[in-house]
């Protein structure tokens, strides 16, 4: 009797991850289009306004930039620690933090001129989402405590902090009492690069840049970076590493949590120009997906957060023009992950027909 | 390696169909308002023209369904839509910030005549909006900014649920009466010391004790909440909430519940009350026609009962007559601007005198509340 | 009785209803990771569950249609779950993670246009006799039916693991699956059962906040509930009498901070919310600093490679 039978690949199919990629693209689109369709919408014409919305021309465009920056500087610090099989799951809440720092900061020294006031954002924004990480790592380290679940806890303690702030100590007295800081003074506004050629793009992009270019320089010719690639495909190796385990994950997650804080501060100050609870939106969790999308290599991120934010900006244009509820991204979100998991499969195992004997 | 080469052939073949199909698509609709002014203003000189077609998109903060706050502003997108020449569309569910900015520009983009966006939050990003469609139209809810083509407008709830309130604090036996309220903030703030100061216009011991969801709209949460105010010895439940748990929980417990947004009473036919309801179709229509016409003039509105903007449903069956009369009453004095709600002594919850005798509390005071008066029990955080 | 027994006891009554959906996801994630998968989509499970409930029993008026339907609704999401790890070998978080992502996005799009209508799902009734008993009676029995079923399931579970042929051949999949191959079980095959039960259980969960905690529907109506009995299964040490113990202390934690406002305190409430989650970290601190991850059963999270 022939059955297909599993084998395991002597190496890793040529070209996989993009035909996989591709695949599983494909594999969502046909299941959320019969959905629509199912829902009485024009599948192929909801296809057409998600690329137009997203990518079809210079504002859809430049709009998927914009909110690809938040999600890729999230993506990053994810992809280190998944890497690491630290499951961090807690960019929401760092995100969260790391806006209440740079808030922090532009409250507490309200008359700094850009060039300080900009540094010093940062920093607080680093420190409080990388501390924000940090304290789950420790839990994990010292208490053997499921990093999961503590970095999800901490993503509602969190997001309920910054809400407690608003709504208190740091609320707008000129705002008629609704929940929000006041606006950031000049000084403490990311501005847009050029706006002439580039629209609303904002300096948040060359940050994204930097901070790209030293990851990858730190993971591909440092001494550490190389063992926290290495630290996670094989603890065991990690263990002859010059730095010990626990430190490798504790500096794991601290930079995960500082990256996420990156990504909150420019939200606050580029985007909303204050801090007020709406800027959660949920790029902690659409970073998992792009994390586990491009498995760290660091252009690969960049790919993947443009293609998912691109995605979102292309589910609003679906719901206004089509009145596609705005969950139709989440589905997508959630059924592109999940193919790519099943298709990644076939880069370990292919399947072969064998007799049984 | 692999992997990157290819999700960046992906990036790259995407950009190049992106602007090969881009290219030129996007300046008809910023040249579209335009080109439609200049017929508008044309129009009062000539014999009536044709009606203009206006296109008016709605952008709300929570999802049509809910028979609360966006289903009551979406029942006047209705409305609008059945004008002649009048098209409309929505964006549901849109969170606020930097999301509500790219919906609005969207539309504005789209060439939207009219753009209504309904929560707090979409203030500043309809700002910065306006200021780059200045063709556009924009129309702000519950906001205190303006700009040449931006108005903020609301209305004035507080008279109805003064009016709630009185029927209320008549019904109730115990003095204790629950009110299930969302978020902190100046409107729902302000909601609940006009209830009160209704309730205790026609029962003086009556306190009002407050619960904070953080909620607009979680049914569960504002169950549990509405039955912890019941725990505590309330038998009336009132709410500034989007769903109907309050009234569900109510209803089981046997005990009275004023709605909100709408008449709930199909949720809860033995205990409500009444409601404090919002008609927004009225002041819309009237938004849409001036705008076709060329007379609208940006501002701030807060149109009252008067207009009809805000009222209340129909009276339960357990309302005695003398309870509908005396409301009726009041709401007639209201709507014809003799009794103004906020009028003084009015104190707070420390009993310090927030509106003297004789004053009446200013329009600014009221936007910016953020204290309870006398007979609430509940932080205002 | 005066006011204040009576109010304790309507708020531990509260805490029974408001921790059994919890208890139900509890025990179905414990079922599946006793078989040694480790299912992170409890929440997408709760709340496909809390939609199809509503939606079954709207269109058939049958309350007990929406129970099943929830059941096996959330049963089938899970069996995704089943497909991308126990056929293709991914990885169980990021799996499970998809999942949530996945049913959350299922039911809002779905569910977006019942928004708003409500149903007559369950009524609470009293247990005849044991519903007067005093102080006992109050909180226990007078409730609706969903929560009485979900007095039977600890003891079933228990007695399922510890007592029949079946159990143990669930407990050999999570722990040694080798083992239970070379006797001749299917670990794989004991993982599918695990997998399904879970998601059928947790969507049992889910039901109940649509058709008896309330009866109505909205999105993300769960609440972090999924997670919270992710969390709790670790703080059970993965057996049921605990479990029951976290669920309602998460139960009545949530069912406090509200009546802790309704009764005068005035604390911000933002940071009273803050109580069950900060309580779910400080619970799974004080159980992982005491062993609590040495008691997960030994294969849990690995996949079973596919034999040559």
């Amino acid at each position: 009797m022939f059955l297909p039978r599993v084998v395991k690949r002597q190496e890793p199919l040529q070209w996989g991850s993009f035909f996989i990629f591709a695949a599983a693209l494909v594999v969502s689109l046909g299941v959320s289009c019969a959905l629509l369709a199912v829902h009485g919408k024009p599948p192929l014409k909801a296809l057409a306004v998600l690329w137009s919305g997203g990518f079809g021309g210079p504002f859809a465009l430049e709009d998927t930039l914009l909110k690809s920056i938040p999600i890729f500087l999230c993506s990053l610090g994810v992809a280190v620690s998944f890497r690491m099989q630290v499951w961090n799951i807690g960019a929401e809440g760092q995100f969260a933090l790391g806006a209440v720092g740079a808030t922090w900061a532009v409250l507490a020294f309200p008359g700094l001129p850009m060039w300080a006031m900009m540094p010093v954002m940062f920093l607080c924004a680093a420190v409080a989402g990388g501390l924000w990480a940090a304290v789950p790592a420790v839990l994990r380290l010292r208490f053997g405590m499921n990093e999961i679940i503590s970095t999800l806890m901490f993503n509602y303690i969190g997001i309920l902090f910054l809400q407690f702030l608003v709504y208190g100590a740091w609320k707008d007295p000129a705002s008629f009492g609704f929940p929000m800081t006041p606006i950031f003074p000049k000084a403490a506004i990311i501005g847009p690069i050029s706006p002439a050629t580039l629209g609303r793009v904002h300096w948040g992009l060359a940050v994204c840049a930097g901070v790209a270019v030293l990851l990858a320089v730190f993971l591909k010719r440092t001494r550490l970076g190389f063992e926290l690639l290495a630290g996670g495909e094989n603890p065991r190796a990690a263990r002859y590493a010059r730095m010990p385990y626990n430190l490798l994950v504790l500096l794991v997650m601290s930079l995960c949590g500082a990256l996420a804080g990156f990504a909150g501060c420019i939200e606050t100050s580029a985007t909303v120009n204050r801090l007020q609870p709406s800027i959660m939106v949920g790029y902690g969790y659409t970073a998992i997906v792009v994390a586990w999308l491009s498995r760290l290599r660091v252009s690969s991120i960049a790919c993947f957060a443009f293609l998912l934010a691109g995605l979102r900006v292309g589910v609003e244009h679906l719901q206004l023009d089509l009145q596609v509820p705005a969950a139709f991204g989440g589905i997508l979100e959630g059924m592109i992950l999940l193919s790519v998991l099943a298709g990644q499969f076939f880069d370990r195992y292919r399947f072969t027909l064998k007799g049984r004997s | 390696m692999r992997k990157s080469v290819s999700a960046m052939l992906l990036v790259a073949a995407m950009l190049l169909m992106a602007a090969l199909t881009g290219c030129g698509e996007d300046k008809k609709p910023a040249e579209a308002p335009k080109a439609e002014q200049k017929p508008a203003a044309a129009a009062p000189a000539a014999t009536p023209a044709p009606a203009k077609e206006m296109q008016v998109g709605f952008v709300y903060v929570s999802p049509v369904g809910d028979v609360g706050w966006s289903w009551a502003h979406d029942q006047a997108r209705k409305a609008l839509a059945e004008m002649p020449g009048v098209t409309t569309s929505f964006v549901e569910s849109v969170p606020e910030g930097a999301d509500a900015e790219r919906v609005i520009q969207n539309m504005a983009r789209k060439g939207y005549d009219i753009i209504f966006t309904t929560s707090f939050g979409y203030m500043d990003p309809t700002l910065k909006v306006a200021e780059q469609f200045p063709n556009t139209t924009f129309m702000h809810c519950s906001g205190y900014k303006t700009a040449p083509n931006m108005s903020n407008y609301f209305g004035r709830m507080y008279q109805a649920r003064y009016l709630t309130g009185m029927v209320a604090g008549s019904m109730t036996k115990s003095n204790i009466l629950g009110y299930v309220a969302a978020f902190p903030i100046p409107e729902v703030i302000r909601g609940i010391n006009a209830y009160t100061m209704g309730v205790r216009a026609v029962n003086p011991k009556a306190e009002v004790r407050v619960v904070w969801t953080k909620t607009w709209y979680d049914p569960a949460t504002e169950k549990e909440a509405a039955k912890s105010l019941l725990d505590v010895g309330a038998d009336v439940i009132a709410q500034h909430q989007d769903s109907p748990g309050p009234q569900e929980a109510a209803q089981e417990r046997g005990v009275y519940s004023v709605g909100y947004n709408s008449d709930m009473s199909h949720f809860a036919p033995k205990s409500l009350l009444t409601s404090a309801v919002w008609n927004w179709t009225p002041f819309y229509k009237s938004v849409v026609e001036k705008v076709r016409k060329g007379e609208w003039k940006s501002g701030a509105f807060w149109p009252g009962m008067e207009t009809g903007i805000v009222g209340i449903a129909p009276y339960g069956d357990m309302v005695p007559q003398d309870v509908r009369s005396k409301v009726d009453a009041r709401k007639a004095e209201i709507v014809a601007g003799t009794y103004k709600v906020f009028s003084g002594p009015v104190k707070d919850q420390n009993g310090a005198v927030r509106v003297p005798d004789g004053q009446v509390l200013s329009d600014q005071d009221m936007l910016g509340m953020t204290w309870f008066v006398e007979g609430v029990v509940g932080s205002t955080q | 009785m005066d006011m204040d027994t009576a109010l304790l006891l309507s708020i531990l009554a509260a805490t029974v209803q408001s921790g059994t959906p919890i208890l139900y996801a509890t025990l179905g994630e414990m079922f599946t990771e006793r078989s040694g998968v480790l299912n992170l989509g409890v929440e997408g499970m709760m709340i496909v569950g809390a939609f199809t409930a509503f939606l079954a029993t709207h269109l058939t008026g049958n309350p007990w249609a929406g129970v099943l339907a929830a059941g096996l609704c959330g049963g089938g999401l899970s069996l995704l779950h089943g497909v991308v790890c126990l056929v293709f070998q991914g990885n169980q978080v990021v799996s499970g993670l998809a999942l949530t992502i996945l049913g959350l996005g299922l039911a809002d799009f779905l569910g977006t246009p019942y928004v708003g209508i409500t149903t007559t799902g369950f009524q609470a009734f009293a247990v005849p006799v044991l519903a007067d008993i005093p102080v006992l009676g109050t909180i226990f029995f007078r409730h609706d039916a969903l929560v009485y079923l979900s007095y039977l399931l600890p003891p079933l579970f228990w007695l399922f693991m510890a007592r029949t042929r079946a159990g143990l051949a669930l407990r050999a999949a999570g722990e040694h699956p080798a083992a239970a191959s070379a006797a001749g079980l299917s670990p794989v095959r004991i993982r599918w059962c695990g997998i399904f039960t879970g998601g059928f259980l947790a969507g049992l969960g889910g039901a109940y906040l649509s058709l008896a905690y309330t009866h109505l529907w909205t999105n993300n109506m769960t609440s972090g509930r999924g997670w919270i009995a992710v969390a709790l299964v670790i703080f059970a040490f993965w057996r049921p009498g605990r479990a029951v113990f976290g669920a309602y202390l998460f139960g009545g934690v949530m069912a406090l901070q509200l009546r802790l406002q309704a009764m005068g305190a005035n604390l911000p409430s933002s940071l009273m919310l803050m109580l069950p989650y900060a309580l779910t970290v400080l619970v799974l601190l004080a159980s992982s600093a005491r062993g609590g991850g040495r008691a997960a059963p030994a294969a849990l999270g690995v996949n079973i490679e596919p034999e040559e």
